[in-house]
């Protein structure tokens, strides 16, 4: 049987670690063991496939037999690393599309707070400057949520999910005055902070969920159940905002009204939001389940990128905080 | 400078800019500002030492004259030569009223872009790729994100001009028109390592996204304030200058050198810089700026935010290929499907 690369793309791996010469490959529903050797191949395997190099090539690069090549994928395949492009994927229901999108998110959510930011001020080696610069970025990201909300439930079509949007942004559109509050526990003035300019991946952040709303509602609405997913217990973020406080000396007035604002996430069952708005679509096309993952994909990696915005700005101690607008005659 | 004369009438109020920096040594005093040093001397610099705490834009001249017993006449004479020199505002009530020309902006626009473009210039990014230390990711990926910016002309210069004002549409219609085929002159290079099918559907970076983005809200909300943006990124294009032709053939030739496989993509990259300049962008926005009617100070605020920002997505953009392709190193990116996951 002929193979070629088109055939196969490889799965996403989360995390590789290294475990008494193997290698630990973790996607989301299974952990992948690699001797070095399987590892560097299955590397060389990786970066083959998408460009235009022959399986000849792969066999040079692999010093494996051409003939032995097309196994040595099947048992990539077999073991999970890779999946067949051409097996057709069937069209399924807003539920099941839930089932799918709730397996994997936890693995999602794990690559978007892996950025070293985050064990770096639960260790101590951040700063009160870095846990400010957080919030104030938190700051312009809910006060921006009344640039896409009301947009998502403008550009919905099924009056059903209207209704679900538009409660939502009901229940969310002010909820900026939480960090508002926090900040001005830590001395800032009210103008001072909604005066300011937020960094360009805290604005990119709104953008591509405006971007979102416009392209499909529940493309928007899987950028939305990442972001809530993160609120669901308070076991996910209580740790960090505490032990940010204990570690580096910020007032508990500043911390108290953090909690208020997740509590009510919470109460408002904000997590379920994208059950309800799938239960009411009945069938959903493989090209759009695709889509509206694809979507959610890329707010995790905006998370992760907005994550190395903040601490790359905020760790500078030169630069300006808050950050305020150019102005000719002043600057 | 302004449309409308100032009235004298009107008490100034001296403030030193707030992107001054002020540095103090024996006998003389030197102000940062922009990349400018302004160095004053033996009387001047006493005075201005003096006066230093109450250039705060509240106090008008003679109060602070009289509360330094010095003659307003000497403060004013000094003062003016700051302002000229571009580190003091005198600032009075018709600030607001006053109107900007184009050609005005246009002045103000270049200075300023030309010094918020420099963290661009420096970063890390180019020192690796000269030096071969950037990853084959890092590399690859730099030439996918230059292709997804180019090729986002569709979205943002089409957003542009569908939402163009009078004056700029035919400068928007004809920039769009010129533009929209040089993502393909990249995808040529890109097709040298990578099948086309793959290349169309790749993702960009978050980050290249974002700047995307960015054009793209700009662009359908203020015709004139995109364009003060998007002249900032074609301030970084080699217009024909030799000074600035050989550092951009130097930095291909380190490429090609540490990363042969690069080859075609630089080709390609050439070949775009060449349709650029066959086209004469760098005249564009002085032309638009000879036809907008005069700016008020809130529209060149707008605009000078946006050219700022667009430099800070220029570097994010920069950013996102130096970090995000060294921790998560796929390149081509393609989008996730049912089975990916």
């Amino acid at each position: 049987m002929s193979i070629s690369h088109r055939q196969f793309r490889a799965k996403r791996v989360y995390e590789v670690t290294p475990r008494g010469g193997q290698r630990e490959l973790r996607l989301s529903d299974r952990i992948v063991e690699l001797g070095d050797q399987e590892f560097d191949w299955y590397q060389k395997v990786r970066s083959w496939l998408p460009s235009i190099r022959g399986l000849a090539d792969l066999s040079k690069d692999l010093a494996m037999d051409e003939a032995k090549v097309p196994k040595f994928l099947e048992a990539l395949e077999k073991s999970g690393l890779l999946y067949r492009v051409e097996s057709p994927d069937k069209p399924m229901t807003g539920l099941e599309f839930h089932g799918a999108f709730s397996g994997i998110l936890s693995s999602w959510l794990s690559e978007a707070f892996e950025h070293p930011f985050w064990e770096r001020m639960m260790s101590g080696r951040g700063s009160a400057r870095l846990f400010t610069g957080w919030l104030i970025e938190l700051y312009h990201y809910t006060k921006n949520a009344n640039r896409h909300m009301p947009l998502s439930c403008a550009q919905s079509h099924e009056k059903p999910i209207k209704q679900l949007r538009a409660k939502h942004y009901a229940e969310e559109w002010n909820h900026y005055h939480y960090f508002m509050k926090s900040l001005k526990a830590l001395g800032f003035t009210e103008p001072q902070i909604a005066d300011s300019v937020p960094l360009p991946m805290t604005l990119a952040l709104s953008n591509f969920m405006r971007q979102a709303a416009r392209h499909d509602v529940l493309a928007y609405s899987v950028c939305s159940a990442v972001l809530e997913g993160t609120t669901t217990d308070r076991g996910t973020y209580s740790p960090y905002y505490q032990k940010s406080a204990d570690l580096y000396g910020v007032p508990q007035d500043a911390v108290t009204p953090i909690f208020a604002h997740l509590d009510l996430d919470v109460k408002y069952q904000h997590s379920d939001l994208f059950r309800d708005i799938l239960e009411t679509v009945p069938v959903m096309p493989p090209e759009r389940a695709s889509l509206v993952l694809d979507y959610g994909h890329q707010l995790v990696e905006h998370i992760w990128l907005w994550t190395d915005n903040i601490e790359k700005y905020y760790q500078v101690d030169s630069n300006l905080v808050p950050r305020r607008p150019f102005d000719v005659v002043l600057d | 400078m302004s449309a409308l004369p100032s009235v004298s009438t009107v008490a100034e109020r001296p403030l030193l800019k707030r992107t001054v920096a002020v540095n103090r040594q024996p006998g003389r005093v030197v102000l940062q500002h922009l990349r400018d040093e302004i160095e004053l001397e033996g009387a001047a610099a006493q005075l201005f030492s003096k006066m230093e705490a109450q250039l705060d834009g509240k106090t008008p001249v003679d109060a602070i004259a009289a509360g330094l017993k010095e003659k307003p006449a000497r403060l004013r004479a000094l003062l003016g030569q700051l302002e000229k020199a571009g580190v003091v505002s005198l600032l009075s009530a018709n600030d607001d009223a006053k109107l900007t020309t184009g050609m005005e902006f246009y002045a103000i626009h270049r200075e300023r872009c030309l010094y918020w473009l420099e963290d661009v210039y420096r970063h890390p990014l180019w020192e690796k790729i000269v030096t071969g230390k950037a990853s084959r990711a890092q590399v690859l990926g730099f030439a996918f994100e230059k292709y997804h910016y180019i090729e986002a002309a569709f979205e943002h210069m089409g957003i542009a001009a569908s939402n163009a004002s009078p004056e700029m549409m035919p400068h928007l219609a004809r920039h769009f028109i010129e533009e929209y085929t040089h993502g393909d002159i990249y995808r040529r290079g890109l097709r040298s390592l990578f099948p086309d099918d793959i290349i169309l559907h790749s993702q960009p970076l978050p980050s290249t996204r974002a700047l995307v983005n960015y054009l793209n809200e700009c662009a359908a909300r203020s015709s004139f304030a995109y364009y003060a943006g998007n002249e900032l990124l074609q301030m970084t294009e080699n217009t024909g200058d030799s000074d600035a032709g050989k550092s951009v053939d130097d930095f291909y030739g380190a490429m090609r050198k540490h990363y042969p496989y690069t080859d075609k993509l630089i080709d390609s990259f050439i070949a775009h810089t060449k349709a650029d300049q066959a086209l004469g962008h760098a005249d564009a926005f002085v032309l638009m700026c000879e036809s907008v009617p005069p700016l008020t100070r809130r529209e060149v605020n707008d605009a000078l935010n946006v050219a700022k920002n667009m430099a800070e997505h220029l570097v994010l953009f920069m950013d996102g290929i130096d970090t995000f392709y060294d921790r998560f190193a796929t390149v081509p990116r393609l989008p996730c499907d049912l089975k990916s996951e």
